[in-house]
């Protein structure tokens, strides 16, 4: 098959996002072609230059999300009047009033009042559809888009009655903003990949996020019908949330509505969607996303040094506790520390070695040198002090060292693991927990707070207390440290629960699987065939793919009357169960 | 130790997996393990005793489809608040926490997300009687009293606390700052943010740099002979080209995207100027025979008015952006900037004329007025709308001026060939009627007339004072 693979700022480029995890599944699926279609985020990144490719990857097809073009040659009458209508189309769209959750997640389930909901929906997608076919006409609006037309319509609509309640508010700078960030996003309305020899010719766009790398995906299953994959490891909608903290209140508000429309549209047309992990999944339901199309694939780490020395865990300290992780205010050490005092008064022989990732930022640093005064503070050392620095076990009598992963004591992660008989995690915030993860290869017990996506995590397989609390750290730690042998049950479960679940090799088969599953299901489009005939599922058969130049199935002995129950259209994987 | 610990299982991981995932035998042998130790005060705080299991039931929908979650809802409405049972309301606790993301919040999922960014759990919502977050930000976000503040908005409060701030630290440009707190004022000389007190004067001064060096070619021209003139006059033209380069690579002239032609014409058009009058009457007369008069006023006015062009650019600018933040809606805008225009061309028109009137007078030369003025207007509106983005219409205007100049030199010229003398009566027609200069002068003028046109059209749209594409 042939997999037209969709990043923004992500794969090919050396410090793009998910990088690793692209590479793994292209290197993963060496019987599949990949034609990599990826957006850039700015000069820095195309200047780093790209990782290496394997020979899988047939093309890569790039075009910057951040270059300003020369001024291209303006829109004639006709265009100008068509580009007014739709862009006023689209901006009325996102000034309705009703938050995306509202109009699009709100429990969708319950069989409510979905008939504004989708003709909102359907409003925002005719727009863009239709500004797509103009941009294809005329060879690119990002002029437009960003000229005054634009920011006109753009102002009527917030000037509409009906519209977004904060939006009515916006100033001119605010309308400039939105229109430039917005012109940004459907930068790939303007680019010319969605012929038959680039987009038109793949089997399936896979988007490996959301936001500006789906739109080539829309577009490509608008105009050639190819099928749509969406995999978010992070919900984009979210981290926009999150990323526009500081602007002002209708930039926000329209920024957010025109995402959370995008989003809503791309969960909409994409046959299957893939979050990484319940917390993602929530959030594309909440956006819009159907039930039966969401397929939860967790991500998969390279662990095969981890889980061999899991395989030994007779070696570690029974009465030592290990942190790893990179050391941050979120990840709330002061609460672990706080908890080991407890601990300690229980079990007076137990030793905590903090085991971070080398210091890289100020903010990090700061918060390292104050948890090791909390630390010097909490447990007074008469000897040496708490100012364990890289010291290791030397200063055995010390019961809280701090270390950096890559000193002599600490060559690995496998080593920062084992080192103890318990994975400690006392994170505030956390998203997809890797170092409970990590743990979990190792075969270590664990005791984690409830934050993020630990509790989907570590499934049944170790002990969860709520966060900001040293109390019931310190309980839960106090009784593993006091039972090994529930200690080793766990570790042991924890390790067939990771080698099951987060393996690089599950990851890369579930896509696999997901790729035959929505090629069986999507009819072949014209673009394979060379003629022009309706797609019908089996209209192509196996030995095509086989044969290559010999296109012997022209369909001439169709049947002349087609059966009744061929008649009505074929029923895209996900949706047969609305 | 377990005295004032409540452990329960948690039931929800179960069935989560047993939604999302396969089971290994061995993660399933384990289950019984899994704990949630709960702070006790903390859980009766939050919901009362007797509904424990209703919070369970509302945990165990994610990932399941079965009604139970809906059951578990049916006590807790969306909106609604979670008082009435008597207890101390939590969420109200919950919004005053987070007062100011309430306030600040322009829909639920932003709420949820903070919320989420800040480490709630759907748990900890369960604590508060809801499903999910999504729940409890909704309910937050439905009961925080939204007044009708229209004019208050975090941008207006934000520049206004800079504009405070300005006064207190004293700068002396710190009021031709424009306010506007979206807009990085990156082609502003007065932005703040940039260099110290002499960074920022050595910028303002830029600009006069070329007419100085242009001044000091003439004097130095005037002063010596024969080979060393010629040196002189070289480097004062290499001076004033490298000045004018750096000048123009930032400040509020600085063009948004290179162009390739008009550097080209626009030097033509200066050398017309300098040497162009002089030919045109020689060629009319039939020469050249001998080395004809140049016309350094003209060009020495221009290359100091330099200076002025680059702070009228200034000022229009930072009025702009002024504007920019002050006005409500486009049209109001527009409105406010079209006199803004005309009033910054018509000062450096004025800066112009006297600049022209006392190098004239100083060189003992004629002000040709129309000629220069023209000629200036070009050039300022030329730089004014590349700067802002409109590098086509400039581009145009300058090569057809220039084209016009060549052809009306050429016409004259080719009027000797043979059969060909009536191409060049318009241009000897105007000349003996008046003078050499209005060829130059008209051909400008008609240029700049058209980009005035131009620039009052697009230069007054709010998109020409946008951010240049450096979107973070």
């Amino acid at each position: 098959m042939r997999i037209g693979l969709l990043t923004e700022g992500g794969y090919p480029y050396a410090s793009g996002d998910a990088r690793l995890w692209c590479d793994r599944l292209v290197r993963g699926l060496g019987q599949h072609e990949f034609d990599v279609y990826a957006l850039s985020r700015s000069r820095q990144q195309e200047d780093e230059g790209w990782v290496e490719l394997p020979p899988q990857v047939s093309r890569v097809i790039t075009a910057p999300l951040w270059a300003v073009e020369d001024e291209e040659r303006p829109l004639g009458r006709r265009a100008r009047r068509r580009f007014t209508e739709y862009y006023g189309e689209l901006a009325a769209a996102i000034c309705a009033a009703g938050a995306p959750g509202d109009l699009f997640g709100a429990d969708r389930g319950r069989a409510g009042s979905d008939a504004t909901v989708g003709s909102e929906a359907d409003r925002f997608g005719t727009a863009l559809y239709a500004l797509a076919e103009l941009a294809r006409e005329t060879g690119g609006l990002t002029g437009a888009l960003r000229s005054e037309l634009a920011v006109a319509a753009l102002e009527r609509a917030c000037r509409a009655p009906g519209a977004l309640r904060a939006a009515r508010r916006a100033r001119v700078p605010e309308l400039l903003t939105v229109a430039a960030r917005v012109e940004r996003t459907l930068r790939p309305l303007s680019l010319d990949w969605y012929t038959g020899d680039s987009l038109g010719s793949v089997n399936l766009c896979h988007a490996t996020s959301g936001g500006a790398a789906v739109l080539p995906g829309l577009l490509a299953r608008h105009f050639c019908g190819v099928p749509l994959l969406v995999t978010e490891y992070g919900v984009h909608l979210r981290a926009h949330y999150l990323a526009s903290a500081t602007a002002s209140a209708p930039e926000r508000a329209l920024l957010a509505a025109f995402h959370g429309r995008l989003a809503a549209e791309a969960y909409r047309r994409a046959v299957l969607i893939t979050p990484g992990n319940h917390h993602a999944r929530r959030w594309q339901e909440r956006c819009g996303a159907d039930r039966a199309k969401l397929r939860t694939v967790y991500p998969g780490m390279a662990a095969a040094r981890l889980a061999d020395t899991g395989e030994s865990t007779g070696c570690a300290d029974p009465d030592t506790l290990v942190w790893v992780g990179r050391i941050e205010p979120a990840k709330d050490l002061s609460t672990l520390l706080q908890a080991f005092a407890e601990i300690r008064a229980a079990e007076p022989k137990a030793r905590l070695r903090v085991i971070g990732a080398p210091v890289d930022s100020a903010e990090g640093a700061q918060y390292l040198a104050h948890c090791k005064a909390l630390a010097a503070r909490l447990f007074p050392d008469p000897s040496a002090g708490a100012e364990g620095g890289s010291g290791g076990p030397g200063g055995g009598a010390r019961p809280v060292s701090f270390e950096e992963i890559g000193g002599p004591e600490m060559p690995g992660l496998a080593e920062a693991y084992t080192a103890g008989a318990l994975v400690v995690l006392s994170s505030a915030v956390e998203g997809f927990p890797i170092s409970l993860v990590e743990a979990m290869f190792c075969g270590r017990a664990t005791v984690s707070t409830d934050v993020g996506a630990v509790l989907e995590v570590i499934g049944g397989t170790g002990l969860v207390v709520p966060s900001s609390d040293p109390r019931a750290l310190a309980e839960a730690c106090v009784a593993l440290l006091r039972d090994p042998e529930r200690r080793e049950r766990l570790g042991a479960a924890a390790r067939a629960r990771a080698l099951e679940l987060f393996t690089v090799e599950q990851n890369v088969a579930a896509f696999d699987e997901i790729y035959l599953e929505i090629a069986s299901h999507c009819p072949v489009h014209e673009g394979v065939l060379g003629t022009a005939v309706d797609p019908q599922p089996f209209a192509v058969p196996a030995e095509l793919h086989v044969l290559g130049s010999r296109k012997t199935t022209e369909p001439s002995a169709r049947p002349a009357r087609t059966p009744s129950w061929a008649l009505s259209k074929p029923v895209p994987a996900g949706e047969g169960a609305r | 130790m377990s005295g004032s610990l409540s452990r329960t299982e948690i039931p929800e991981v179960g069935e989560l997996r047993a939604a999302d995932m396969p089971l290994t035998s061995a993660a399933a042998a384990d289950a019984e393990n899994t704990v949630s130790v709960r702070d006790t005060e903390d859980a009766q705080n939050a919901r009362g005793a007797q509904n424990v299991e209703g919070a369970q039931d509302t945990d165990s929908t994610q990932g399941a489809e079965s009604g139970q979650g809906v059951r578990g809802r049916a006590s807790a409405g969306v909106g609604e608040p979670a008082a009435g049972s008597g207890v101390v309301d939590p969420v109200k606790a919950l919004m005053l926490r987070h007062k100011e993301l309430c306030e600040r919040a322009v829909d639920p999922l932003e709420i949820a997300a903070e919320l989420e960014a800040q480490g709630v759990t759907d748990r900890t919502a369960s604590r508060f009687r809801h499903r999910d977050v999504f729940s409890l930000a909704e309910e937050m976000y439905a009961r925080v009293p939204r007044g009708s503040e229209p004019a208050h908005s975090p941008a207006h409060s934000a520049s206004a606390r800079m504009d405070s701030a300005d006064g207190t630290d004293g700068s002396p440009v710190g009021r031709s700052r424009p306010s506007s707190a979206p807009f990085p004022a990156a082609h502003c000389v007065a932005s703040r943010s940039s260099g110290s007190f002499g960074a920022r004067l050595g910028r303002f001064l830029l600009p006069l740099l070329p007419g100085a060096f242009c001044v000091l070619a003439v004097a130095g021209a005037r002063l010596t002979h024969g080979q060393l003139r010629l040196g002189v006059v070289a480097a004062g033209i290499l001076a004033v080209t490298l000045a004018l380069r750096a000048a123009l690579r930032r400040g509020p002239l600085h063009a948004t995207r290179p162009t390739t032609a008009s550097p080209a014409w626009t030097c033509w058009l200066l050398l017309y100027a300098l040497v162009g009058d002089g030919l045109l009457r020689e060629a009319i007369a039939g020469g050249p025979d001998e080395p004809w008069p140049v016309s350094v006023a003209p060009v020495v006015a221009l290359t100091l008015s330099f200076a002025p062009a680059t702070w009228c650019a200034l000022l229009f600018t930072a009025a702009a952006h002024r504007r920019l933040t002050a006005s409500r809606g486009l049209a109001e805008f527009t409105a406010s900037v079209w006199p803004l225009l005309l009033g910054t061309f018509a000062l450096y028109l004025g800066a112009l004329a006297t600049l022209l009137g006392l190098t004239a007078r100083t060189l003992g030369e004629d002000p040709a007025y129309a000629t220069a003025g023209g000629l200036g207007a070009l050039l300022l509106l030329a730089r004014l709308l590349s700067a802002h983005g409109h590098t086509r219409a400039p581009a145009v205007a300058l090569a057809l001026a220039g084209a016009a100049e060549v052809i009306a030199l050429a016409a004259v010229f080719a009027a000797r060939l043979p059969g060909c003398a009536a191409v060049a009566v318009p241009v000897t027609d105007a000349v003996r009627t008046w003078g050499a200069g209005a060829i130059p002068a008209a051909i400008c003028s008609a240029a700049a007339l058209v980009l005035l046109v131009h620039a009052t059209r697009s230069l007054t749209r709010a998109s020409a004072h946008a951010p240049s594409g450096g979107i973070p």
